[in-house]
């Protein structure tokens, strides 16, 4: 994780309070981790500032690039400033078995506006034991649809194929999505996946694909694939979807999603151990995963909502009115070929896969 | 359910009330059958995963000193244990789908439900504790037991008894394999051996229900998978065929490897008990090295098919071995089947000959998946006896036409060659071993399971040695026969004197000379175990009454006699019965 990466947001909301004696020392306010970009501007405005408007707590974001190795050096440190993390299930998983969260019950979450209860309206896997999950988010492959006159990519094994498909491509410095991929493109079943890739010859199997790759640009904020991919930089990249999907529609960007082997994950809400307001933070996760919030985020970016009440209330873009259905993850056109990441998997494995990976595919410059 | 066990009515309203009875209960055995399949299945899974065979648990474990101390002990502690569990079991065996064969095609029926419940049982040991053994095996026998067991519970006669165990394992192939049509075909191909009407029915029903569970319980990759749309080039059959040819070979390989291990571990200085354990530790062991040979190799499988997964050396070093670790663990009594090594061992061998056409033709082959997949089938068709059974099982799984012809192909020439030179398949040698031989068809097969002790009868004409001829010519003449059996005061079978014999002695000698003096014909003799086909080949050479049964042919305690009309009657009467279930059509 590069540090200086780590850029800070602090943004205070301006919030009208309803009381007029209250000042800004007793106003409590809450620190929101989160992925930053047009993740978070979604974020801001379909959560944070209701709940703030509801509620007056004032809600600070941080941005980070994922993984554990922040929240566990700063819980060594003594020096958790963070009451809510959004982190990838695997994260979670992780930092749950580490001891660095609180446990959270299921019961937190609201039921559905027609009673059903949270229990029955969840996806399946939404509830860990410290984490709950708020929207499906996939990692997918997009590309240039100017690149290759004539044809376009139909199928994950495409991106390893540099003779129909040349140019440079873009991938995340990490095995995630790319393991996955690159055993994919020999033909295995998804349900095996995972199987396959627990065993020395799978996983060399997928880094001689990777290895295969002629020009790969490494990326690690879920920004720069994109900008890349806008840029020109890159003939295909892969990213998270919802801001491939903000650089179509907000920047008319000549690009498309190749959804074939996209990679699933849920994204969820945790509160690190540390937190000073870990009863507001509960407070915040009912707020943030009511059926109403999910919904409406997903008019903001297309992430699949985790509640099958707000999967159904999903309309059109709030800005481009763009029909958001079909650009979710689990649209089930999307979701043909799609692989579900095997979160145990990685929160056992993690660091000792990215250390293969980071010797067999170093970063270089 | 009808109970009457004879005299059933062949037509009208009730024989269809029956018959419809009938696919009802296949549907039924196949609903619990499936289930069980299911459990079984899960439970190996389950095993697998949490005793660090898996290679997904091993992966996600990761301390390399326990995992290597778990993969030595793993299968050790599981051998041991299966080694126990087989001491319960009368024949100090598991049980295998050879005994459901032996059951069908003598007619036998009545699978004993606690040995099959130990056989799953030990069998849950040995997959779940990694033994390269496989789970298809062990899934027929339960299901064929289930089926058995219910036939028992209802008190239908032995032919619907046959039929039950067929739907058990339709039942359970379907289910596994989910492949109905492969399960259909099994249970005719391999237990029953013949195609009625009749039983047709309610297998089907019973696969129907266990691929109807299958696709809604189980969730899991299909066992092949085809991509692209390579067809191969019209040469490439020919080397399908050639394949089939080899595949045979491989197959007899194996086979034999199996039946020497079994030899072998029977002469080693050690308890039965304990083999098992030691093929765990030798096998895990080995798996430090080629982690490929532990377990079912589901994984191995599935890089078979890759072209690249295995360099050429590589992949004969792994095909000898899992052949090697396969028999090691059947032979020292581990529990479990044959066809999932088989399929690995046989995908391996497609996969050799697919790099070396390769490597001859000098470019990559889109057709890959076609050499491993004919390799495959070559190897496994001969090996469990069922070449349609192979086939379906591809056609069913891929959809894919194109591939299954390529089997057909390969199919071929490797069942009639490993036929010739091995056998049918490894349960009729395992069976021939054992006294059963199946070769010559079913009728000769009943018949020579079927003892002549019901036949036995002391209805007949005994005379002592000191009778004499006088006596025994009067004797005779009262008794209304025309033999009669000398035996000794130890009760010891001397020969037998007929009439005409003894009128002629008279004739020469005194009729007073007792019968100790004159020389009784020395005449074949049968024991209570005699098989009727036995004592029928007997009856080639002979002329007479009846044939003396003694217990023993060096002590000759005399028990009996046997009528030649008895013998002739029981062999009318199973053709009958046989004729009844082969060609009844409901």
């Amino acid at each position: 994780m590069v540090n200086a990466r780590r850029a800070i947001a602090l943004v205070l909301l301006s919030i009208v309070m309803p009381s007029p004696t209250a000042t800004a020392d007793d106003t409590p306010s809450l620190t929101v981790l989160s992925w930053g970009g047009s993740y978070e501007r979604a974020q801001r405005q379909a959560i944070f500032a209701p709940f703030s408007e509801a509620t007056g707590i004032d809600v600070v974001v941080e941005r980070y690039d994922g993984g554990i190795g922040d929240l566990r050096q700063a819980a060594e440190d003594g020096d958790v400033d963070w009451d809510i993390i959004d982190m990838t299930q695997s994260d979670a998983l992780a930092a749950c078995e580490a001891g660095l969260l609180h446990p959270l019950s299921p019961s937190l979450a609201a039921p559905a506006p027609d009673g059903t209860p949270a229990s029955q309206d969840f996806i399946d896997g939404a509830f860990t034991r410290c984490s709950m999950s708020h929207t499906v988010y996939a990692t997918v492959v997009a590309y240039r649809r100017d690149a290759f006159p004539g044809t376009r990519p139909t199928q994950i094994a495409d991106l390893f194929d540099q003779e129909r498909f040349p140019g440079p491509r873009a991938l995340q410095h990490s095995p995630a999505a790319n393991l996955e991929w690159a055993l994919l493109s020999y033909g295995v079943p998804r349900e095996e996946l995972y199987r396959l890739l627990s065993t020395e010859r799978g996983l060399e199997l997928a880094f001689e694909r990777l290895e295969s790759l002629d020009d790969i640009r490494w990326w690690e904020g879920g920004d720069t694939p994109v900008q890349w991919l806008v840029d020109g930089k890159v003939v295909m990249a892969s990213g998270y979807n919802g801001r491939f999907f903000d650089a179509m529609i907000q920047q008319d960007a000549p690009i498309d999603i190749l959804w074939d082997g996209q990679v699933q994950e849920h994204e969820t809400w945790v509160i690190p151990r540390a937190s000073d307001h870990p009863e507001l933070a509960r407070e915040f996760i009912r707020f943030a995963t009511t059926t109403e919030r999910l919904a409406t985020f997903a008019r903001h970016i297309p992430y699949g909502p985790a509640r099958h009440s707000a999967a159904t209330q999903v309309t059109t873009h709030i800005d481009s009115g763009q029909d958001m259905r079909l650009h979710i993850p689990t649209h089930p056109l999307n979701a043909q070929r799609a692989i579900t990441k095997d979160h145990d998997w990685y929160a056992r494995t993690q660091a000792r896969v990215n250390e293969r990976f980071r010797q067999r595919l170093p970063r270089g410059e | 359910m009808n109970r009457s066990e004879t005299r059933e009515p062949t037509t009208g309203p009730m024989a269809i009330a029956r018959f419809l009875a009938l696919v009802l209960l296949g549907a039924a055995i196949g609903g619990i059958a499936a289930l069980c399949a299911v459990g079984f299945v899960a439970i190996v899974f389950f095993l697998n995963d949490t005793l660090l065979i898996s290679p997904r648990s091993r992966m996600m474990f990761g301390h390399e000193q326990w995992l290597i101390a778990a993969t030595i002990a793993v299968p050790t502690i599981g051998g041991l244990l299966a080694g126990m569990l087989h001491r319960w079991i009368r024949e100090r065996r598991p049980h295998t789908p050879a005994d459901v064969i032996a059951a069908v095609q003598t007619r036998a029926g009545r699978l004993p439900a606690r040995a099959g419940l130990l056989s799953a049982l030990s069998a849950l040991v040995s997959l779940g504790s990694g033994a390269s053994v496989g789970q298809y095996g062990p899934l027929v026998h339960l299901g064929a037991t289930l089926g058995s067991l219910s036939a028992r519970l209802l008190r239908l006669g032995r032919s619907d008894d046959n039929i039950t165990i067929a739907c058990g394992v339709a039942a359970a192939i379907a289910t596994a394999f989910n492949a109905p049509l492969a399960g259909i075909v099994f249970a005719h191909e391999v237990m029953l051996r013949h195609y009625a009407l009749r039983a047709f029915a309610p297998i089907a029903a019973a696969a129907i229900v266990g691929h109807v569970i299958a696709t809604n319980v189980l969730e899991r990759g299909a066992l092949f998978h085809v991509t692209g749309s390579a067809v191969p080039q019209p040469w490439e059959f020919a080397v399908f065929l050639v394949i089939g040819g080899l595949g045979a070979l491989v197959a007899g390989a194996y086979m034999v490897a199996i039946r020497h291990a079994g030899r072998l571990a029977a002469r080693l200085p050690l308890p039965a008990v304990c083999r098992p354990a030691l093929a765990g530790a030798i096998l895990g062991t080995a798996a430090l090295w080629v982690p490929d040979i532990l377990g079912m190799g589901q994984e191995t499988l599935r890089f078979a098919t890759i072209a690249g997964a295995f360099g050429t050396a590589e992949l004969v070093v792994v095909l000898v071995l899992k052949i090697l670790a396969t028999a090691l663990c059947l032979g020292m009594g581990f529990a479990g089947g044959v066809f999932s090594p088989a399929l690995v061992i046989g995908t391996l061998f497609g996969a050799l000959c697919g790099s070396l056409v390769a490597m001859v033709s000098g470019a990559p082959l889109d057709t890959f998946i076609f050499y491993a997949v004919c390799g495959m089938v070559a190897v496994t068709a001969p090996v469990i006896g069922a070449p349609l059974t192979s086939l379906l099982i591809v056609f069913e799984l891929t959809g894919s036409y194109v591939l299954t012809t390529a089997a057909l192909a390969s199919v071929t020439l490797a069942s009639p060659i490993a036929a010739q030179l091995f056998g049918r398949s490894l349960f009729d040698i395992q069976l021939a071993a054992r006294g059963l031989d199946l070769s010559a068809g079913r009728s000769h097969a009943v018949l020579h399971a079927m003892s002549i002790n019901p036949y036995l009868t002391r209805e007949c004409v005994t005379l002592s040695p000191q009778q004499t001829i006088g006596d025994a010519i009067a004797t005779l003449g009262r008794a209304g026969h025309a033999e009669a059996y000398l035996v000794s005061a130890q009760a010891r079978y001397l020969g037998t004197v007929t009439l005409a014999e003894l009128e002629a002695m008279r004739d020469t000698a005194h009729a007073s000379r007792s019968l100790i003096e004159c020389t009784a014909s020395d005449r074949s003799t049968l024991t209570p175990d005699t098989s009727v086909g036995e004592a029928m080949e007997q009856l080639r050479h002979f002329t007479g009454e009846a044939i003396a049964v003694v217990d023993d042919p060096t002590t000759r305690t005399f028990l009996g006699v046997v009528y030649e009309s008895s013998i002739a009657r029981a062999y009318l009467q199973q053709s009958d019965e046989l004729r009844r279930e082969e060609y009844g059509n409901g």
